[in-house]
């Protein structure tokens, strides 16, 4: 497994991390104030930031003791290439989603709460799917 | 004029082998670019850009067309 690999892979379990926290934090959102509500998702995306950076640091100590040398994560124009798709399908994701969340909301009158909880984890699945979509081209 | 799409080939194996075994971690270095990509390219799942293909070309001192190739 190469070091971009296990970064993208770093990457997911942060995320996933980071949404499970927030899921769990959630649970009664609908009784919650969005400003609560807010501070939630800003501690989520913190948390998903330093976990990512925490797992990053921890796999490279890891795989350099496993492997006995030190593989330099070097970013080239294929790199280049395989951000933009993920990004694009990131764009993609996020865009649906949000047309999806707005629909529901206005179909089934859900509270404002859940939207701006589903926008800011759909952000999250995007980001996930995205970085499959780098596994698969990584691999 | 074709608008048929074309299989761009390459020998970058073979040349590194021709050049007392390199390995993939050397030409990359040489060029610049990480092993996968050069791994990716000898496996045809990478086309490298104009400017890449050049570097790969003048690390083994080729001309381009001797390196990267259309398969007819």
């Amino acid at each position: 497994m190469n070091i971009k690999l296990r970064n993208t892979l770093g990457e997911i379990i942060s995320a996933a991390i980071a949404i499970i926290w927030m899921y769990s934090k959630l649970n009664a959102a609908a009784n919650m104030s969005i400003a609560l509500i807010s501070q939630v998702l800003v501690q989520g995306i913190g948390i998903s930031i330093l976990v990512g950076i925490f797992l990053a640091i921890v796999i490279s100590i890891f795989a350099s003791i496993i492997t006995g040398n030190y593989e330099k994560n070097i970013e080239d124009e294929r790199d280049s290439m395989i951000e933009l798709y993920a990004m694009r399908l990131s764009g993609v994701i996020f865009g649906i989603s949000i047309v999806i969340i707005l629909a529901l909301l206005g179909w089934f009158n859900l509270h404002i709460n859940f939207g701006i909880i589903a926008i800011a984890l759909s952000g999250f699945f995007a980001s996930i799917a995205s970085n499959f979509l780098k596994i698969y081209f990584y691999k | 004029m074709t608008k048929k799409k074309i299989h761009i080939e390459n020998s970058v194996r073979r040349l590194r082998f021709n050049n007392d075994e390199m390995t993939q971690e050397k030409l990359a270095d040489l060029v610049g670019i990480s092993r996968q990509t050069v791994v990716a390219i000898e496996k045809y799942k990478y086309t490298p850009s104009l400017e890449l293909a050049f570097k790969i070309a003048l690390a083994f001192n080729k001309e381009i067309q001797e390196v990267f190739f259309i398969n007819q």
